[in-house]
């Protein structure tokens, strides 16, 4: 066979294509398709004249399995689209869902009890609100409080029919946060009234008023 | 011609692959009759542009290549491999390659279902080859294979037009060229192969598959 007749060459890549180029010939166009670039030119026309010899066949649907292996190999979903809806959905619930929580957490909601403490009878001197979800207090010294620096001011839940529950100190100013306790909060519960009173620094020794009773307020 | 019934090896195989049942020995003639008339093939546009798609990533784009030239290409995968499971993991084979690949698809270089096509049927024909001859030998080198061309040639067009003209001419051939060349290039079959399809003597198969295509070509190029 005459090699560089373009004839040949176009029958050789018409073999190549159709398949019927076999062995060591098939593997030596290979090499030839290679570095030329016309040799391979030729075996595209004879791909492109054919195909619609392929396309006559009968159409044969492929199982699902098949589109399921590819798409992982690809690092996509089992269907793309979807998924990403899905993910996209879950997403938002979660972020609606964490989004409800802060919101439950942060909302500023009406106090269960409040309590305006003064000494005898002068100004008020600390609001005390007992939180909407009775888990701590909230303290503010709201009036001019002064005492000797080695003594405390103590408040105290005066629960019906019982001894008198510890619920801290007291600020000298500004507002703090008080977290109960399940005994306090038994305490609280059962109280219509707080109490202040005169304390050694740092709070009664005893767990019990010690000192002079200042003040005593409504809790409601 | 008479694919299913002339060798009971391959009347078998083709039974396997689900082919003789459905669709009963069918000249070449008939079976461009039925590719002229199948409209609900996609155009050749739309599957470019799915492929470009691909290039860019677009996964959404790839499912939809999948789901429309899927059933050509397993079509054609198992009329060269007549095994539904090799058929199936050459086409799973395949489509990774098309994605992997898509960027080097150049449509003004050829069809885009040439060139989806061409990957399968290279794929399908070392498959065989090398099932038939263990062990295996080193596989085409598909990325060499459509390597985009350096050469420039006018373009050529792809549809009902070129589809027709390859009727026409398919037509024109003598009865055993046109069914030695469909049989090779639909079956992937090598000279001798063919020969034991058709029971002729191998000489005379090699030679009217040369001939034939060689008047293809006269008659698609007039």
């Amino acid at each position: 066979m005459k090699r560089d007749e373009p004839g040949n060459l176009d029958l050789l890549a018409a073999e190549y294509v159709i398949g019927t180029l076999t062995g060591g010939a098939r593997r030596a166009f290979e090499q030839r398709m290679r570095r030329d670039s016309f040799a391979l030119r030729r075996v595209q026309g004879w791909e492109e004249r054919l195909v619609p010899l392929t396309l006559a066949l009968p159409t044969v649907t492929p199982s699902p399995e098949v589109w399921l292996a590819i798409a992982k190999r690809i690092g996509a979903g089992t269907g793309p689209s979807r998924w990403r809806a899905i993910a996209a959905a879950l997403t938002a619930v979660a972020v609606l869902g964490i989004g409800w929580l802060v919101f439950e957490e942060l909302r500023p909601r009406e106090p269960q009890a409040v309590a305006t403490l003064a000494i005898e009878e002068g100004a008020p001197l600390w609001r005390v609100e007992l939180a909407a979800k009775g888990d701590h207090l909230e303290i503010e010294a709201v009036g001019a409080v002064s005492y000797p620096t080695d003594r405390s001011r103590e408040l105290w839940a005066l629960p019906t029919g019982g001894a008198p529950v510890s619920l801290g100190l007291l600020p000298k100013s500004g507002r703090i946060r008080v977290a109960l306790d399940d005994r306090q909060r038994a305490a609280l519960a059962l109280s219509t009234q707080v109490a202040v009173s005169d304390e050694p620094q740092g709070g009664s020794p005893t767990g019990a008023p010690t000192g002079a009773v200042l003040g005593v307020a409504p809790l409601t | 011609m008479s694919m299913c019934v002339r060798n009971t090896r391959f009347e078998a195989d083709w039974m396997q692959a689900g082919l003789c049942q459905r669709h009963p020995p069918t000249s070449p003639l008939r079976i461009l009759g039925m590719m002229v008339s199948d409209t609900g093939r996609s155009a050749d546009s739309e599957v470019a542009g799915l492929i470009a798609r691909c290039a860019r990533r677009d996964q959404a784009a790839f499912q939809r290549l999948y789901e429309s030239t899927s059933p050509h290409v397993l079509a054609c995968l198992l009329r060269i491999l007549r095994q539904r499971a090799l058929a199936e993991d050459a086409l799973q084979e395949v489509y990774v390659q098309v994605w992997n690949r898509a960027g080097q698809y150049q449509p003004e270089r050829g069809s885009a279902w040439a060139w989806l096509v061409s990957i399968a049927r290279y794929r399908a024909i070392d498959l065989r080859r090398s099932e038939a001859r263990r062990p295996a030998e080193t596989g085409v080198d598909l990325d060499q294979l459509t390597a985009p061309f350096t050469a420039t040639e006018p373009e050529l067009g792809f549809g009902e037009q070129a589809a027709r003209a390859l009727e026409r001419c398919i037509g024109a051939l003598q009865p055993r060229q046109r069914e030695c060349i469909v049989l090779a290039y639909q079956g992937g079959l090598s000279h001798a192969e063919v020969a034991a399809e058709v029971a002729e003597p191998l000489g005379s198969v090699k030679s009217w598959i040369r001939r034939g295509l060689a008047a293809l070509k006269r008659c698609l190029e007039s």
